[in-house]
């Protein structure tokens, strides 16, 4: 993945900050800025916030897994443990009424984090691969399994809650409502992107790229690719636990599921699929995945099973993820090809969803043939009801499925076709 | 005394059924540098197929079939998943795994859903076979001894004394020369991913009517596996038993003495504060030895990660 | 020679197992001295390289660099005293650009170390050093290109690139030129020539043709050990070396 390739593409030969690099920065401003306008409903607003510190979280944990090669399995506990302390700060500053505001809450939060990071890393960069990934799992289950032990900082199995309205208004503003969070989310999830960003620009964050590559080469040019890691892997931590004060702000309680595998490897999941290899892999990966699991969720019981799914098809078929395969697009694109692929990919693709659906719908009814209450017959599939004990609808939904996975399969080779002559040089016949 | 020797039995029971968790887990790492994340969720399938095998055809039938279709299973995954990611890399290759630990936890909710099963010992191993001092020794408890046993010496005896095993301890210390001598790498590969699954399977079956069969009991002992063979050093067979056996008493003990903290802080001099729930450190005072149980295993993966990187008996470089 | 050496080894042991594959070499390298180790192979060039630069601990004997003690050094410290190496083994950054694999070598050279606060981009001194790198390995029409993508004799120009990039001054090479046609061998060398003038200058060769005209005085490794060093012309007329590495080479054809 020539990602270093399509940066410089991007930047200026000489560095300095350009239209082209600043653009991205300025739209995403645009949009953070005024969406709230278009989508005004408070549900809304939740799933943004939800998704903004999603972003912060996903970005940071890229910082280790797509720039600095380092596959970490336990790492909830950086923005859980960043979240622990934010609670505690409101609280204790609610007692004893100090003059901290609640806009800086997360860097306390970061703090926190980055210092979890240090004792944690001191230890655990030592190797990457297999051995780093063991390391964080075990450590990542320490303290998970601690949180019901220290009540005292984790607050055992209802976990610690505060109020965020603790303190004396900052410029008029008492976060009250969630459109003030929102802001103050949207303020933090700017900051800590643009620094990650140029985190990755510094000789730190480019060695961590080379450590990935080649940790033995890296040593022969004078770095260690311990610390280089090990710095990585702080700065990581810290952007994590900026995510976890935004969590304590916003859900304004941390509990056990702050911590454990789950989240860790929910994190994980949504990096990947949104691509590691690309800065804005993740962010992609934590939009969809946040929308995918709120619309999901509320359809099907058995959504987890379709994104295990999807998540397995993607490290098989697209390691890039959602950034690799938009990316794909890019020579193409810049050939002024890409129109010659709109054709065959609907001709491709739409039978293949009709077919993805329709497996969905088999499993949907297996499901509820399996499951549902004695005498329960009636289900409701794709807004048709019908009785899921009878045979004709299955016979249905078996030969629409059969049909549409062969058409697919039909149209596959002009696909790919078009692929090849898309990214051909003008005048070079395949 | 006779706490003890219960404990002992107990401890070895636990012990045992680890390591043919991290024995399978080792020979998958060992040959193919990939750790299967998913190994413990074949140890599930193994609990729900001979669940599901028993309510046909009886207890052991399930016994018999269960670890062979597990292993089937393991080594079609091996075949046309893992052989597809491994061009990718090794982390590719664990995320891989990973993700198969969760899509399989969802089939089995799918298919059997949430509920544990009532998936029980055989009736004919449901008597107490002697007792130590009033504590019952249950029959089945025997025979998983006995078959974990059995199984450990079959092991070594396919290690040592046979032509296929001569070829994976050879690969268990010089991985990329087995490569080079020609043999059917691929296969073997396939092989050892079936084999090693498969005692996982063998592990569930036995285990299930024990530890219970519900969809959480894969990431429950999953990652003990996992502390297991870091703490007996990544690679090794030997390290992979006797942390398995370490960490089966070091659990059982510690849950079966009540052991407080603060009679432990007492007898060293520290006064008990009069009253806890103000203080900060008040969890110290109130923990007890049950409590810290399950957390030990990590902690001593921690303590051996900062003063012996390459665990118990590891040497090899990962 | 009065000076501090460049290089000076003495004594260098080191066994794998039972099996001891460099038997004692003693060598001093003087500075801006360009030296070619050459032997058959199996001769152990490879292992005294990375005994040297610290890749494997030595089992006896020792390594100093400008009169400076290597053992115990890590290879990042040796690096940092002023030796840069490259490998048989093509030993690049596949993922990174090919201009991105010559700024990272440069990077603690000129003193960027772990900082966290300078932007790469920002440093025009930084990209015209790795420019001009580039141009002297005729790599920048290839500059934006991922270096996993490049032709063989490319990818070895660009390690050797990375190897002198950050300026050390005393060069190992490990054989350059493996693997390469006559016409490629040729650039390879001449490249050599060019990039390290006025540098301490070691390297492996397999071939005592290539080193020939470049080296001021060959080493000749046999088993693990030295059996002659010299001016080429000497080396070559060396009774012991012709029969010891003709008797090798023939042995190692069989």
């Amino acid at each position: 993945m020539n990602r270093q390739a399509v940066q410089n593409q991007t930047t200026a030969p000489q560095g300095g900050v350009t239209l082209a690099t600043a653009l991205p920065w300025i739209i995403s401003t645009i949009v953070l800025l005024f969406i709230p306008l278009v989508f005004t409903s408070n549900s809304a607003i939740t799933i943004m916030n939800q998704m903004a510190i999603t972003i912060i979280f996903a970005l940071a944990y890229n910082m280790l897994l797509g720039q600095g090669g380092m596959l970490s399995f336990g790492h909830a506990i950086y923005m859980g443990f960043g979240g622990f302390v934010s609670v505690h700060v409101i609280n204790y500053v609610e007692d004893y009424s100090l003059p901290l505001p609640l806009p800086v809450l997360p860097l306390l939060g970061g703090l926190a984090g980055l210092a979890l990071a240090i004792l944690i890393g001191s230890f655990s960069t030592r190797k990457a691969g297999t051995v780093f990934a063991m390391i964080s799992l075990g450590v990542g289950e320490l303290i998970a399994a601690c949180s019901v032990i220290i009540v005292v900082f984790f607050g055992g199995e209802e976990g610690v809650s505060g109020d965020r309205t603790y303190g004396l208004p900052v410029f008029g503003i008492e976060f009250l409502q969630q459109i003030e969070v929102y802001y103050l989310i949207v303020f933090w999830l700017l900051l800590s992107a643009l620094l990650m960003y140029l985190f990755s620009r510094t000789p730190v964050g480019r060695m961590a790229n080379a450590v990935r590559d080649n940790p033995e080469r890296a040593e022969f040019l004078g770095y260690s690719a311990r610390w280089v890691r090990f710095f990585s892997f702080c700065a990581s931590g810290f952007f994590c636990g900026i995510a976890g004060g935004l969590f304590a702000i916003n859900y304004e309680i941390l509990t056990e599921e702050n911590l454990n595998l789950v989240q860790s490897g929910s994190i994980l999941l949504i990096t990947f699929l949104g691509g590691v290899g690309f800065f804005f892999g993740p962010i992609i990966g934590a939009i969809v995945f946040t929308l995918l699991s709120t619309v999901l969720s509320l359809q099907t019981d058995l959504w987890q099973l379709y994104v295990g799914a999807l998540f397995l098809a993607a490290v098989m078929y697209f390691p890039g993820g959602l950034a690799g395969v938009i990316m794909m697009h890019w020579p193409a694109f810049k050939m002024g090809n890409i129109r010659l692929l709109i054709g065959p990919y609907i001709k491709t693709f739409t039978p293949c969803l009709v077919g993805i659906l329709g497996t969905a719908a088999l499993i949907e009814m297996t499901f509820h043939f399996r499951h549902a209450a004695i005498g329960d017959e009636e289900m409701t599939l794709f807004w048709t009801t019908f009785n899921s004990h009878s045979v004709l609808p299955w016979l249905l939904v078996v030969a629409v499925t059969a049909a549409a996975f062969w058409l697919t399969r039909r149209n596959l080779p002009e696909m790919v076709a078009a692929w090849h002559t898309a990214n051909s040089l003008p005048g070079v016949s395949k | 005394m006779d706490l003890i020797l219960v404990n002992l039995i107990d401890g070895l029971v636990t012990g045992l059924l680890l390591f043919m968790l991290s024995a399978g887990l080792t020979l998958i790492f060992s040959m193919m540098g990939v750790l299967n994340f998913a190994h413990a969720s074949f140890y599930m399938l193994g609990a729900y197929f001979a669940y599901q095998i028993s309510l046909f055809m009886g207890f052991w039938m399930g016994l018999l079939i269960a670890p062979v279709i597990v292993g089937l299973a393991g080594a079609g995954i091996e075949r046309y998943g893992l052989r597809r990611v491994h061009q990718y890399g090794h982390v590719p290759e664990l995320i891989f795994t990973f993700g198969l630990a969760l899509l399989i936890e969802e089939i089995v909710q799918f298919i059997w859903g949430k509920n544990q099963m009532p998936y029980s010992p055989p009736e004919i191993l449901q008597f107490t076979l002697f007792s130590i001092a009033g504590n019952a020794i249950p029959a089945y408890k025997i025979f998983m001894l006995c078959m974990s046993m059995g199984i450990f010496i079959a092991l070594l005896y396919v290690l040592t004394r046979t032509r296929v095993g001569m070829v994976i301890q050879a690969a268990l210390s010089y991985p990329k020369t087995v490569e080079a001598l020609g043999h059917n790498v691929p296969l073997v590969f396939m092989g050892v991913f079936g084999v090693g699954t498969a005692l996982a399977g063998v592990a569930g079956v036995i285990a299930g009517p024990v530890l219970g069969t519900f969809p959480g009991m894969a990431f429950l002992l999953g990652s003990i596996v996992f502390v297991t063979i870091v703490i007996g050093g990544l690679g090794s067979l030997w390290g992979a038993l006797v942390a398995s056996l370490l960490i089966g008493w070091i659990t059982t003990f510690a849950a079966s003495y009540n052991v407080a903290m603060a009679d432990i802080l007492v007898a060293v001099g520290f006064e008990k504060p009069a009253d806890l729930s103000e203080s900060a450190l008040r969890d110290l005072w109130s923990l007890t030895l049950p409590q810290i149980g399950p957390i030990l295993p990590y902690l001593l993966m921690v303590l051996i990660l900062v003063f012996r990187p390459y665990g118990l008996f590891g040497k090899r470089d990962v | 020679m009065t000076a501090v050496p460049a290089l000076n080894i003495q004594g260098l042991r080191k066994s794998f197992g039972k099996t001891e594959i460099i038997r004692g070499v003693d060598l001093t390298i003087g500075r801006q001295e360009r030296h070619a180790v050459i032997g058959p192979n199996g001769a152990g060039k490879s292992t005294l390289f990375n005994l040297i630069t610290g890749r494997f601990p030595p089992t006896g004997g020792k390594v100093s660099l400008h009169g400076k003690d290597l053992s115990g050094l890590a290879p990042f410290q040796i690096n940092r005293l002023g030796l840069s190496r490259s490998f048989q083994i093509t030993n690049i950054f596949p993922k990174m650009s090919v201009f991105e694999n010559v700024r990272c070598s440069l990077l603690w050279a000129r003193g960027y170390r772990y900082s966290f606060w300078n932007m790469v981009s920002k440093s025009r001194d930084l990209s015209e050093a790795a420019d001009a790198i580039l141009d002297q390995i005729n790599l920048s029409d290839r500059r934006e290109l991922p270096a996993g993508v490049l032709s063989y004799a490319e990818q070895r120009a660009l390690e050797i690139g990375i190897t002198i990039a950050g300026g050390a001054d005393v060069i190992m090479l490990d054989e350059p030129t493996a693997g390469m046609s006559h016409s490629e061998t040729d650039y390879i060398v001449d490249l050599i020539r060019r990039v390290t003038e006025n540098k301490t200058l070691i390297m492996v060769e397999h071939d005592m043709g290539v080193v020939f005209g470049l080296a001021d005085r060959i080493s000749v490794l046999v088993y693990g050990e030295i059996i002659a060093t010299g001016r080429p012309e000497e080396v070559r007329a060396n009774p012991k070396v012709q029969e010891a590495y003709l008797g090798a080479a023939l042995e190692a054809e069989h």
